[in-house]
Protein backbone atom coordinates (compact mmCIF):
# COMPACT_ATOMS: atom_id res chain seq x y z
CA UNK A 1 0.00 0.00 0.00
CA UNK A 2 2.91 2.34 0.61
CA UNK A 3 4.37 1.87 -2.56
CA UNK A 4 1.21 2.66 -3.99
CA UNK A 5 0.60 6.12 -2.23
CA UNK A 6 4.41 7.47 -2.98
CA UNK A 7 3.77 6.73 -6.92
CA UNK A 8 0.63 8.32 -6.97
CA UNK A 9 2.64 10.92 -5.45
CA UNK A 10 6.25 10.97 -6.91
CA UNK A 11 5.50 10.43 -10.48
CA UNK A 12 8.88 12.11 -10.82
CA UNK A 13 11.17 10.23 -8.93
CA UNK A 14 10.37 6.33 -8.54
CA UNK A 15 14.03 5.84 -8.36
CA UNK A 16 13.81 7.37 -5.18
CA UNK A 17 11.60 4.60 -3.90
CA UNK A 18 14.53 2.01 -3.57
CA UNK A 19 17.64 3.53 -1.85
CA UNK A 20 14.61 4.92 0.68
CA UNK A 21 13.60 1.22 2.06
CA UNK A 22 17.30 -0.12 1.65
CA UNK A 23 18.30 0.56 5.01
CA UNK A 24 15.25 -0.51 6.96
CA UNK A 25 15.62 -4.42 4.80
CA UNK A 26 19.03 -4.52 5.65
CA UNK A 27 18.92 -3.88 9.28
CA UNK A 28 15.90 -5.78 9.68
CA UNK A 29 17.42 -8.62 7.87
CA UNK A 30 20.49 -8.36 10.20
CA UNK A 31 18.35 -8.36 13.09
CA UNK A 32 16.87 -11.32 12.10
CA UNK A 33 19.55 -13.13 11.31
CA UNK A 34 21.13 -12.77 14.78
CA UNK A 35 17.61 -13.58 16.40
CA UNK A 36 17.70 -16.61 14.53
CA UNK A 37 20.81 -17.99 13.89
CA UNK A 38 22.83 -16.60 15.99
CA UNK A 39 24.09 -20.33 16.94
CA UNK A 40 25.40 -20.04 13.30
CA UNK A 41 28.12 -17.38 13.90
CA UNK A 42 29.52 -20.18 16.93
CA UNK A 43 33.06 -20.26 15.14
CA UNK A 44 33.44 -17.03 15.33
CA UNK A 45 32.48 -16.51 19.34
CA UNK A 46 34.88 -19.70 20.15
CA UNK A 47 37.70 -17.27 18.66
CA UNK A 48 36.23 -14.69 21.12
CA UNK A 49 36.06 -16.82 24.29
CA UNK A 50 38.35 -19.86 23.59
CA UNK A 51 38.01 -21.43 26.90
CA UNK A 52 34.60 -20.97 27.75
CA UNK A 53 32.51 -23.88 28.39
CA UNK A 54 29.56 -22.59 26.52
CA UNK A 55 29.53 -19.57 23.86
CA UNK A 56 26.02 -18.69 22.83
CA UNK A 57 23.82 -17.54 25.02
CA UNK A 58 21.11 -20.18 25.71
CA UNK A 59 18.86 -19.27 28.91
CA UNK A 60 16.15 -18.16 26.89
CA UNK A 61 15.64 -17.88 23.15
CA UNK A 62 16.91 -14.29 21.82
CA UNK A 63 13.46 -14.17 19.57
CA UNK A 64 11.92 -13.37 23.24
CA UNK A 65 14.75 -11.46 24.37
CA UNK A 66 13.92 -9.71 21.30
CA UNK A 67 9.81 -9.37 22.18
CA UNK A 68 10.68 -8.38 25.75
CA UNK A 69 13.18 -5.75 24.63
CA UNK A 70 10.58 -4.71 22.23
CA UNK A 71 7.91 -4.74 24.82
CA UNK A 72 9.06 -2.53 27.74
CA UNK A 73 10.38 -0.03 24.74
CA UNK A 74 7.23 -0.12 22.80
CA UNK A 75 4.67 0.40 25.98
CA UNK A 76 7.25 3.26 27.20
CA UNK A 77 7.35 5.04 23.95
CA UNK A 78 3.49 4.93 23.70
CA UNK A 79 3.02 6.47 27.07
CA UNK A 80 6.08 9.02 26.37
CA UNK A 81 4.51 9.55 23.13
CA UNK A 82 0.81 10.51 24.53
CA UNK A 83 1.85 12.43 27.51
CA UNK A 84 5.11 14.58 25.60
CA UNK A 85 2.35 15.51 22.85
CA UNK A 86 -0.16 16.13 25.08
CA UNK A 87 1.90 18.45 27.16
CA UNK A 88 3.26 19.75 24.50
CA UNK A 89 0.20 21.01 23.38
CA UNK A 90 -1.52 22.22 26.15
CA UNK A 91 1.67 24.60 27.02
CA UNK A 92 1.50 26.30 23.50
CA UNK A 93 -2.31 27.00 24.00
CA UNK A 94 -3.13 30.34 26.06
CA UNK A 95 -4.49 29.00 28.60
CA UNK A 96 -2.31 26.68 29.14
CA UNK A 97 1.30 29.22 28.54
CA UNK A 98 1.44 29.79 32.30
CA UNK A 99 2.84 25.99 32.70
CA UNK A 100 5.41 26.43 29.51
CA UNK A 101 8.61 26.97 31.69
CA UNK A 102 7.65 24.62 34.08
CA UNK A 103 7.15 21.87 31.37
CA UNK A 104 10.22 23.02 29.85
CA UNK A 105 12.33 22.36 32.81
CA UNK A 106 11.17 19.26 34.06
CA UNK A 107 11.72 16.99 30.92
CA UNK A 108 15.19 18.13 31.00
CA UNK A 109 15.19 17.32 34.68
CA UNK A 110 14.11 13.77 33.18
CA UNK A 111 17.44 13.86 30.82
CA UNK A 112 19.66 14.82 33.12
CA UNK A 113 18.78 12.46 36.01
CA UNK A 114 20.70 8.80 35.04
CA UNK A 115 18.30 6.18 34.01
CA UNK A 116 20.20 3.64 36.18
CA UNK A 117 19.47 5.88 39.67
CA UNK A 118 15.81 6.02 38.29
CA UNK A 119 15.96 2.62 38.63
CA UNK A 120 17.94 2.68 42.25
CA UNK A 121 15.12 5.01 43.04
CA UNK A 122 12.37 2.79 41.58
CA UNK A 123 12.56 -0.47 42.67
CA UNK A 124 12.10 -0.28 46.32
CA UNK A 125 8.72 1.49 45.59
CA UNK A 126 7.40 -0.86 42.61
CA UNK A 127 9.52 -3.96 43.18
CA UNK A 128 12.01 -6.11 40.60
CA UNK A 129 11.00 -6.55 37.64
CA UNK A 130 9.52 -4.37 34.30
CA UNK A 131 7.94 -1.99 35.53
CA UNK A 132 10.66 0.24 37.15
CA UNK A 133 12.82 -0.18 33.97
CA UNK A 134 9.14 1.08 32.01
CA UNK A 135 9.47 4.39 34.56
CA UNK A 136 12.94 5.00 33.56
CA UNK A 137 12.45 4.75 30.13
CA UNK A 138 9.52 6.61 30.34
CA UNK A 139 11.02 9.62 32.25
CA UNK A 140 13.93 9.73 29.93
CA UNK A 141 12.16 9.32 26.80
CA UNK A 142 10.12 12.18 27.45
CA UNK A 143 12.41 15.16 26.80
CA UNK A 144 13.06 14.94 23.39
CA UNK A 145 9.17 14.58 22.58
CA UNK A 146 8.22 17.42 24.45
CA UNK A 147 11.15 19.82 23.46
CA UNK A 148 10.60 18.53 19.76
CA UNK A 149 6.49 19.06 20.28
CA UNK A 150 7.10 22.84 21.96
CA UNK A 151 9.86 23.46 18.84
CA UNK A 152 7.63 22.01 16.33
CA UNK A 153 4.19 23.91 17.66
CA UNK A 154 6.46 27.27 18.14
CA UNK A 155 7.96 27.13 14.98
CA UNK A 156 4.63 27.06 12.87
CA UNK A 157 4.75 30.67 11.56
CA UNK A 158 2.11 32.90 13.08
CA UNK A 159 0.45 34.87 10.01
CA UNK A 160 -0.28 31.12 8.93
CA UNK A 161 -2.03 30.86 12.04
CA UNK A 162 -3.56 34.21 12.27
CA UNK A 163 -4.91 33.49 8.96
CA UNK A 164 -6.36 30.48 10.18
CA UNK A 165 -8.11 32.05 13.21
CA UNK A 166 -9.15 34.98 10.50
CA UNK A 167 -11.13 32.32 7.84
CA UNK A 168 -13.07 31.37 10.78
CA UNK A 169 -11.60 28.05 12.02
CA UNK A 170 -11.92 26.91 15.56
CA UNK A 171 -9.13 26.31 18.16
CA UNK A 172 -9.13 22.43 17.69
CA UNK A 173 -9.43 22.77 13.93
CA UNK A 174 -6.22 25.37 13.81
CA UNK A 175 -4.45 22.46 16.12
CA UNK A 176 -5.48 19.63 14.13
CA UNK A 177 -5.30 20.72 10.73
CA UNK A 178 -2.37 23.53 10.22
CA UNK A 179 -0.35 23.24 13.73
CA UNK A 180 0.12 19.56 13.72
CA UNK A 181 0.41 18.77 10.53
CA UNK A 182 3.18 21.98 10.01
CA UNK A 183 5.17 20.16 13.24
CA UNK A 184 4.61 16.48 12.18
CA UNK A 185 7.91 16.21 11.14
CA UNK A 186 9.70 18.17 14.07
CA UNK A 187 7.69 16.32 16.50
CA UNK A 188 8.33 12.72 14.71
CA UNK A 189 12.29 13.70 14.73
CA UNK A 190 11.85 13.98 18.97
CA UNK A 191 10.13 10.52 18.64
CA UNK A 192 12.85 8.92 16.55
CA UNK A 193 15.20 10.14 19.50
CA UNK A 194 13.66 9.20 22.25
CA UNK A 195 12.82 5.81 21.01
CA UNK A 196 16.57 5.04 19.78
CA UNK A 197 17.79 6.03 23.17
CA UNK A 198 15.16 3.62 24.77
CA UNK A 199 16.31 1.07 22.78
CA UNK A 200 19.96 1.19 24.30
CA UNK A 201 19.06 2.28 27.99
CA UNK A 202 16.15 -0.81 28.12
CA UNK A 203 19.36 -3.11 28.50
CA UNK A 204 19.68 -2.27 32.06
CA UNK A 205 16.33 -3.54 32.98
CA UNK A 206 18.51 -6.58 32.98
CA UNK A 207 19.89 -5.56 36.44
CA UNK A 208 16.41 -5.13 37.75
CA UNK A 209 15.40 -8.57 36.48
CA UNK A 210 13.44 -7.20 33.74
CA UNK A 211 14.55 -10.07 31.22
CA UNK A 212 15.64 -8.83 27.64
CA UNK A 213 17.97 -7.95 25.06
CA UNK A 214 20.30 -7.08 28.20
CA UNK A 215 19.81 -9.97 29.74
CA UNK A 216 23.13 -11.78 27.46
CA UNK A 217 25.25 -8.21 28.56
CA UNK A 218 24.59 -8.78 32.20
CA UNK A 219 25.29 -12.01 32.30
CA UNK A 220 28.10 -11.83 30.22
CA UNK A 221 29.99 -9.59 32.22
CA UNK A 222 28.98 -11.23 35.19
CA UNK A 223 30.58 -14.93 34.17
CA UNK A 224 33.28 -12.88 32.09
CA UNK A 225 32.08 -14.26 29.18
CA UNK A 226 32.90 -11.83 26.26
CA UNK A 227 30.75 -13.86 23.77
CA UNK A 228 27.68 -12.90 25.49
CA UNK A 229 28.22 -9.27 25.45
CA UNK A 230 28.90 -9.03 21.83
CA UNK A 231 25.76 -11.06 21.21
CA UNK A 232 23.42 -8.84 23.11
CA UNK A 233 24.97 -5.77 22.52
CA UNK A 234 25.19 -6.39 18.76
CA UNK A 235 21.41 -7.36 18.63
CA UNK A 236 20.33 -4.01 20.62
CA UNK A 237 22.69 -2.29 17.58
CA UNK A 238 20.75 -4.15 14.98
CA UNK A 239 17.47 -3.57 16.40
CA UNK A 240 18.50 0.42 17.09
CA UNK A 241 19.25 0.43 13.48
CA UNK A 242 16.46 -1.09 11.74
CA UNK A 243 13.99 1.25 13.93
CA UNK A 244 16.03 4.63 13.65
CA UNK A 245 16.08 3.57 9.93
CA UNK A 246 12.39 3.08 9.71
CA UNK A 247 11.71 6.69 11.19
CA UNK A 248 14.16 8.28 8.47
CA UNK A 249 11.90 6.34 5.64
CA UNK A 250 9.06 8.18 7.74
CA UNK A 251 9.98 11.38 8.33
CA UNK A 252 10.72 11.36 4.76
CA UNK A 253 7.69 10.41 3.46
CA UNK A 254 5.99 12.85 5.52
CA UNK A 255 8.18 15.80 4.23
CA UNK A 256 7.79 14.08 0.69
CA UNK A 257 3.67 15.43 1.82
CA UNK A 258 4.67 18.40 3.06
CA UNK A 259 6.49 19.94 0.56
CA UNK A 260 6.38 18.34 -2.73
CA UNK A 261 3.53 17.01 -4.87
CA UNK B 1 -22.60 48.58 5.27
CA UNK B 2 -19.58 49.27 8.20
CA UNK B 3 -19.61 51.82 11.11
CA UNK B 4 -17.34 52.49 13.55
CA UNK B 5 -17.80 54.66 16.10
CA UNK B 6 -15.73 56.54 18.80
CA UNK B 7 -13.74 53.13 18.89
CA UNK B 8 -10.80 52.58 21.16
CA UNK B 9 -8.25 50.28 21.55
CA UNK B 10 -5.87 50.37 25.10
CA UNK B 11 -3.46 47.47 25.51
CA UNK B 12 -2.26 48.37 28.95
CA UNK B 13 -1.69 51.81 28.94
CA UNK B 14 -1.15 51.99 25.59
CA UNK B 15 -3.55 53.55 23.30
CA UNK B 16 -3.10 52.05 19.91
CA UNK B 17 -6.46 53.61 18.54
CA UNK B 18 -8.02 56.48 19.79
CA UNK B 19 -11.33 57.54 19.75
CA UNK B 20 -12.04 56.76 15.93
CA UNK B 21 -15.30 57.49 13.35
CA UNK B 22 -15.54 56.03 10.15
CA UNK B 23 -18.57 54.96 7.80
CA UNK B 24 -17.82 52.43 5.01
CA UNK B 25 -21.01 52.74 2.69
CA UNK B 26 -21.75 49.00 0.88
CA UNK B 27 -19.80 48.16 -2.20
CA UNK B 28 -17.29 50.88 -1.46
CA UNK B 29 -13.78 50.59 -0.95
CA UNK B 30 -11.66 52.42 1.76
CA UNK B 31 -8.17 52.59 2.33
CA UNK B 32 -6.57 53.38 5.95
CA UNK B 33 -3.62 55.23 4.97
CA UNK B 34 -0.68 55.92 7.61
CA UNK B 35 2.77 55.41 8.26
CA UNK B 36 3.81 52.31 10.36
CA UNK B 37 2.27 51.57 13.97
CA UNK B 38 -0.24 54.31 13.46
CA UNK B 39 -2.67 51.90 14.13
CA UNK B 40 -4.60 51.25 10.96
CA UNK B 41 -3.89 47.46 11.41
CA UNK B 42 -5.39 47.37 14.59
CA UNK B 43 -8.29 49.11 13.14
CA UNK B 44 -8.37 46.41 10.78
CA UNK B 45 -8.52 43.23 12.90
CA UNK B 46 -10.80 45.03 15.42
CA UNK B 47 -13.73 44.89 12.52
CA UNK B 48 -13.18 40.85 12.32
CA UNK B 49 -12.56 40.72 16.34
CA UNK B 50 -9.07 39.19 15.87
CA UNK B 51 -8.67 42.30 18.39
CA UNK B 52 -11.51 43.07 20.60
CA UNK B 53 -12.21 46.90 20.91
CA UNK B 54 -11.68 48.34 24.21
CA UNK B 55 -14.40 51.17 23.67
CA UNK B 56 -16.94 52.47 21.22
CA UNK B 57 -19.03 49.90 18.79
CA UNK B 58 -18.47 48.72 15.44
CA UNK B 59 -22.14 48.02 13.75
CA UNK B 60 -21.80 45.59 10.87
CA UNK B 61 -25.06 45.79 8.53
CA UNK B 62 -26.62 47.32 11.87
CA UNK B 63 -25.62 45.09 14.30
CA UNK B 64 -23.22 45.52 16.69
CA UNK B 65 -20.26 43.13 15.87
CA UNK B 66 -20.07 41.81 19.57
CA UNK B 67 -23.62 40.25 19.03
CA UNK B 68 -22.40 37.86 16.61
CA UNK B 69 -20.45 34.34 16.98
CA UNK B 70 -16.71 35.53 16.61
CA UNK B 71 -16.06 32.65 14.55
CA UNK B 72 -19.53 32.86 12.57
CA UNK B 73 -18.35 36.18 12.42
CA UNK B 74 -15.30 35.76 10.60
CA UNK B 75 -16.61 33.16 7.93
CA UNK B 76 -18.32 35.80 6.45
CA UNK B 77 -15.55 38.23 6.25
CA UNK B 78 -12.62 37.91 4.02
CA UNK B 79 -9.40 38.71 5.34
CA UNK B 80 -5.98 38.96 2.81
CA UNK B 81 -2.81 39.60 4.51
CA UNK B 82 0.64 40.43 3.66
CA UNK B 83 2.29 37.66 3.51
CA UNK B 84 -0.64 35.58 2.13
CA UNK B 85 -0.95 33.14 5.44
CA UNK B 86 -1.30 30.52 3.46
CA UNK B 87 -1.34 26.58 4.67
CA UNK B 88 1.97 25.70 3.17
CA UNK B 89 1.25 21.77 3.55
CA UNK B 90 -2.05 22.27 1.61
CA UNK B 91 -2.20 22.53 -2.02
CA UNK B 92 -3.87 26.00 -4.28
CA UNK B 93 -7.70 24.59 -4.39
CA UNK B 94 -7.75 22.92 -1.08
CA UNK B 95 -6.24 26.50 0.41
CA UNK B 96 -8.88 28.19 -1.51
CA UNK B 97 -12.01 25.84 -0.39
CA UNK B 98 -11.12 26.52 3.44
CA UNK B 99 -14.05 28.65 4.10
CA UNK B 100 -16.76 26.76 1.49
CA UNK B 101 -15.74 23.63 3.77
CA UNK B 102 -15.70 25.40 7.39
CA UNK B 103 -19.25 26.67 6.03
CA UNK B 104 -20.03 22.57 5.73
CA UNK B 105 -20.54 23.03 1.87
CA UNK B 106 -20.90 19.65 -0.16
CA UNK B 107 -17.74 18.62 -1.84
CA UNK B 108 -18.81 19.52 -5.33
CA UNK B 109 -19.82 23.14 -4.63
CA UNK B 110 -16.65 23.77 -3.30
CA UNK B 111 -14.76 22.47 -6.10
CA UNK B 112 -16.69 24.57 -8.67
CA UNK B 113 -16.72 27.27 -6.31
CA UNK B 114 -12.82 26.85 -6.17
CA UNK B 115 -12.46 26.52 -10.28
CA UNK B 116 -14.56 29.55 -10.62
CA UNK B 117 -12.72 31.84 -8.07
CA UNK B 118 -9.18 30.53 -9.71
CA UNK B 119 -10.59 31.47 -13.30
CA UNK B 120 -11.39 34.73 -11.97
CA UNK B 121 -7.98 35.31 -10.54
CA UNK B 122 -6.52 34.11 -13.76
CA UNK B 123 -4.70 31.07 -12.19
CA UNK B 124 -5.83 28.13 -14.13
CA UNK B 125 -7.09 25.07 -12.22
CA UNK B 126 -5.30 22.08 -14.56
CA UNK B 127 -1.85 24.34 -13.67
CA UNK B 128 -2.40 25.33 -10.03
CA UNK B 129 -5.15 23.48 -8.63
CA UNK B 130 -2.54 20.87 -7.46
CA UNK B 131 0.88 22.66 -6.80
CA UNK B 132 1.88 24.05 -3.68
CA UNK B 133 2.19 27.19 -1.99
CA UNK B 134 5.95 27.22 -2.43
CA UNK B 135 5.45 26.51 -5.51
CA UNK B 136 3.84 29.73 -6.39
CA UNK B 137 5.66 33.05 -7.13
CA UNK B 138 4.65 36.42 -4.73
CA UNK B 139 1.97 37.31 -7.15
CA UNK B 140 0.16 33.95 -7.68
CA UNK B 141 0.72 32.75 -4.58
CA UNK B 142 -1.16 36.91 -3.15
CA UNK B 143 -3.64 35.77 -5.90
CA UNK B 144 -4.75 32.75 -4.31
CA UNK B 145 -4.70 34.44 -0.75
CA UNK B 146 -7.55 36.93 -2.67
CA UNK B 147 -9.55 33.32 -4.18
CA UNK B 148 -9.47 31.83 -0.27
CA UNK B 149 -11.08 35.56 1.14
CA UNK B 150 -13.55 35.54 -1.68
CA UNK B 151 -14.36 31.72 -1.51
CA UNK B 152 -17.78 31.81 0.27
CA UNK B 153 -18.67 35.17 -1.48
CA UNK B 154 -18.15 37.68 1.93
CA UNK B 155 -20.04 40.83 1.40
CA UNK B 156 -17.16 42.56 3.44
CA UNK B 157 -13.10 42.10 2.34
CA UNK B 158 -10.42 43.21 4.59
CA UNK B 159 -6.72 43.26 3.19
CA UNK B 160 -3.79 44.30 5.90
CA UNK B 161 -1.13 45.45 3.16
CA UNK B 162 -1.75 42.68 0.85
CA UNK B 163 0.56 43.75 -2.44
CA UNK B 164 3.29 44.90 0.69
CA UNK B 165 5.59 42.45 -0.04
CA UNK B 166 5.47 42.21 -3.83
CA UNK B 167 7.91 43.84 -6.58
CA UNK B 168 6.78 47.12 -7.66
CA UNK B 169 5.46 45.69 -11.48
CA UNK B 170 3.93 42.92 -9.97
CA UNK B 171 1.90 44.98 -7.52
CA UNK B 172 1.03 47.60 -9.83
CA UNK B 173 -0.92 44.88 -11.49
CA UNK B 174 -2.38 42.91 -8.62
CA UNK B 175 -3.79 46.71 -7.92
CA UNK B 176 -5.09 46.60 -11.41
CA UNK B 177 -6.38 43.23 -11.20
CA UNK B 178 -8.35 44.55 -7.75
CA UNK B 179 -9.36 47.72 -9.48
CA UNK B 180 -10.85 45.30 -11.96
CA UNK B 181 -12.08 42.59 -9.45
CA UNK B 182 -13.84 45.06 -6.98
CA UNK B 183 -15.78 47.31 -9.89
CA UNK B 184 -17.04 43.91 -11.01
CA UNK B 185 -18.27 42.14 -7.57
CA UNK B 186 -18.74 45.60 -5.53
CA UNK B 187 -17.72 44.12 -2.01
CA UNK B 188 -17.15 46.47 1.06
CA UNK B 189 -13.47 46.96 1.39
CA UNK B 190 -11.55 48.00 4.10
CA UNK B 191 -7.93 48.18 3.06
CA UNK B 192 -4.84 48.98 4.82
CA UNK B 193 -1.19 50.67 3.52
CA UNK B 194 1.48 52.86 3.96
CA UNK B 195 1.32 53.37 -0.06
CA UNK B 196 -0.54 56.67 -0.62
CA UNK B 197 -0.17 55.86 -4.44
CA UNK B 198 -2.06 52.82 -3.56
CA UNK B 199 -4.37 53.96 -1.70
CA UNK B 200 -5.33 56.76 -4.52
CA UNK B 201 -5.38 54.38 -7.22
CA UNK B 202 -7.92 52.29 -5.39
CA UNK B 203 -9.63 53.86 -2.87
CA UNK B 204 -13.20 55.73 -2.89
CA UNK B 205 -12.88 57.07 0.60
CA UNK B 206 -9.56 57.41 2.40
CA UNK B 207 -8.64 57.56 6.00
CA UNK B 208 -5.66 58.63 7.07
CA UNK B 209 -4.42 57.66 10.24
CA UNK B 210 -1.64 59.29 12.23
CA UNK B 211 -0.55 57.79 16.27
CA UNK B 212 -3.93 56.51 15.95
CA UNK B 213 -6.37 58.82 15.56
CA UNK B 214 -7.58 59.80 12.25
CA UNK B 215 -6.37 62.90 10.83
CA UNK B 216 -8.37 63.31 7.98
CA UNK B 217 -10.66 61.23 6.07
CA UNK B 218 -12.43 62.20 2.86
CA UNK B 219 -12.74 61.03 -1.17
CA UNK B 220 -8.99 61.37 -3.02
CA UNK B 221 -9.72 64.23 -4.92
CA UNK B 222 -11.09 65.90 -1.51
CA UNK B 223 -7.79 65.13 0.48
CA UNK B 224 -5.62 65.92 -2.58
CA UNK B 225 -7.40 69.73 -2.91
CA UNK B 226 -7.31 70.11 0.08
CA UNK B 227 -5.18 68.50 3.20
CA UNK B 228 -5.94 69.05 6.43
CA UNK B 229 -2.14 69.57 7.68
CA UNK B 230 1.63 69.39 6.32
CA UNK B 231 1.41 65.54 7.85
CA UNK B 232 -1.42 64.70 5.59
CA UNK B 233 0.19 66.98 2.46
CA UNK B 234 3.41 65.14 2.82
CA UNK B 235 1.88 61.95 2.48
CA UNK B 236 0.01 62.84 -0.64
CA UNK B 237 3.20 63.60 -2.05
CA UNK B 238 4.03 66.85 -1.68
CA UNK B 239 4.99 68.98 -4.52
CA UNK B 240 3.74 66.05 -6.40
CA UNK B 241 -0.25 66.45 -5.38
CA UNK B 242 -0.63 68.22 -8.87
CA UNK B 243 0.41 64.63 -10.84
CA UNK B 244 -0.96 62.65 -7.93
CA UNK B 245 -4.55 64.47 -8.84
CA UNK B 246 -4.37 64.43 -12.65
CA UNK B 247 -3.62 60.79 -12.51
CA UNK B 248 -7.04 60.68 -11.14
CA UNK B 249 -8.62 61.73 -13.63
CA UNK B 250 -9.20 60.44 -17.24
CA UNK B 251 -8.59 61.93 -20.52
CA UNK B 252 -12.27 61.34 -21.54
CA UNK B 253 -13.85 63.27 -19.37
CA UNK B 254 -11.87 66.46 -20.50
CA UNK B 255 -10.93 66.05 -23.72
CA UNK B 256 -12.68 68.59 -26.25
CA UNK B 257 -14.54 67.90 -29.89
CA UNK B 258 -11.95 68.03 -32.40
CA UNK B 259 -11.08 71.14 -33.80
CA UNK B 260 -10.83 72.27 -37.35
CA UNK B 261 -6.76 72.29 -37.27
CA UNK B 262 -5.22 69.49 -38.11
CA UNK B 263 -5.08 66.39 -35.57
CA UNK B 264 -1.82 65.99 -33.49
CA UNK B 265 0.15 63.53 -34.25
CA UNK B 266 0.55 62.03 -30.80
CA UNK B 267 -2.78 59.96 -29.94
CA UNK B 268 -4.03 58.93 -26.31
CA UNK B 269 -6.68 56.02 -25.65
CA UNK B 270 -9.77 58.02 -23.25
CA UNK B 271 -9.20 55.37 -20.15
CA UNK B 272 -5.20 56.92 -19.87
CA UNK B 273 -5.19 59.54 -17.21
CA UNK B 274 -4.32 63.19 -17.26
CA UNK B 275 -1.18 62.72 -15.76
CA UNK B 276 0.35 60.04 -18.55
CA UNK B 277 -1.06 62.81 -21.00
CA UNK B 278 1.24 65.04 -19.22
CA UNK B 279 3.61 62.73 -19.34
CA UNK B 280 3.08 61.90 -23.18
CA UNK B 281 2.99 65.51 -24.18
CA UNK B 282 6.26 65.98 -22.74
CA UNK B 283 7.84 63.31 -24.16
CA UNK B 284 6.65 64.08 -27.71
CA UNK B 285 7.22 67.78 -27.39
CA UNK B 286 3.48 68.47 -28.08
CA UNK B 287 1.19 70.88 -26.32
CA UNK B 288 -1.73 68.78 -27.81
CA UNK B 289 -2.98 65.11 -28.36
CA UNK B 290 -5.34 63.17 -30.06
CA UNK B 291 -8.01 61.39 -27.77
CA UNK B 292 -8.77 57.70 -28.99
CA UNK B 293 -11.53 54.88 -28.20
CA UNK B 294 -10.77 51.41 -27.85
CA UNK B 295 -10.62 50.77 -32.16
CA UNK B 296 -8.01 53.15 -32.26
CA UNK B 297 -10.52 55.78 -33.85
CA UNK B 298 -9.91 59.65 -32.95
CA UNK B 299 -13.18 60.43 -30.68
CA UNK B 300 -11.69 64.35 -29.06
CA UNK B 301 -8.40 66.07 -28.73
CA UNK B 302 -6.61 67.48 -25.28
CA UNK B 303 -4.58 70.40 -25.12
CA UNK B 304 -2.06 71.26 -22.30
CA UNK B 305 -4.09 74.23 -21.76
CA UNK B 306 -7.17 72.42 -21.22
CA UNK B 307 -5.49 70.15 -18.52
CA UNK B 308 -4.41 73.44 -16.27
CA UNK B 309 -7.73 74.92 -16.63
CA UNK B 310 -9.83 71.58 -15.81
CA UNK B 311 -6.99 71.68 -12.71
CA UNK B 312 -8.29 75.27 -11.89
CA UNK B 313 -12.20 73.88 -12.01
CA UNK B 314 -11.59 70.66 -10.06
CA UNK B 315 -9.99 72.89 -7.42
CA UNK B 316 -13.16 75.06 -7.54
CA UNK B 317 -11.50 78.63 -7.84
CA UNK B 318 -13.15 79.85 -10.73
CA UNK B 319 -16.47 78.24 -10.24
CA UNK B 320 -17.25 79.47 -6.71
Amino acid sequence: METRVSNSLSVAQPHKKAPQWLWPLLWGALLMMSVFAMSAAEPLFRWIEPDARQVIYDRAGFVTLLGRHLFVVGIAAVVTIIVGVAAGIAVTRRWGSDFLPLVAQLASLGQTFPPVAVLALAVPVLGFGTLPIIVALMLYGLLPIVRNTLAGLQGVESEIKTAAHAMGMKPTQILCQVELPLAAPVILAGIRTSVTINIATAALGATVGASNLGDPIISGIVNGNMAYVVQGALTIALLALTIDSLFEVLQRQLRARISDD
Amino acid sequence: MIELSHVSKRFGDETAVDDISLRVAKGKFCALVGTSGCGKSTTLRMINRLIEHSEGDIILDGQAIDAYDPVKLRRRIGYVIQHTGLFPHWNVARNIGLVPRLLKWSATDVQSRVAELMHLLGLPVDEFGHKYPHQLSGGQAQRVGVARALAADPDILLMDEPFGALDPITREKLQDELAKLQARLHKTVVFVTHDMDEALKLADHLVVMREGRIVQQGSPLALLQSPADPFVESLLGGLERGLKQAALTRVKDHMTSMGPTLPAQSRIPGTFSLRQALSMMLRDHSDRLTVVDQHDVPVGELSLRRIIKEAQLDNGNPRE
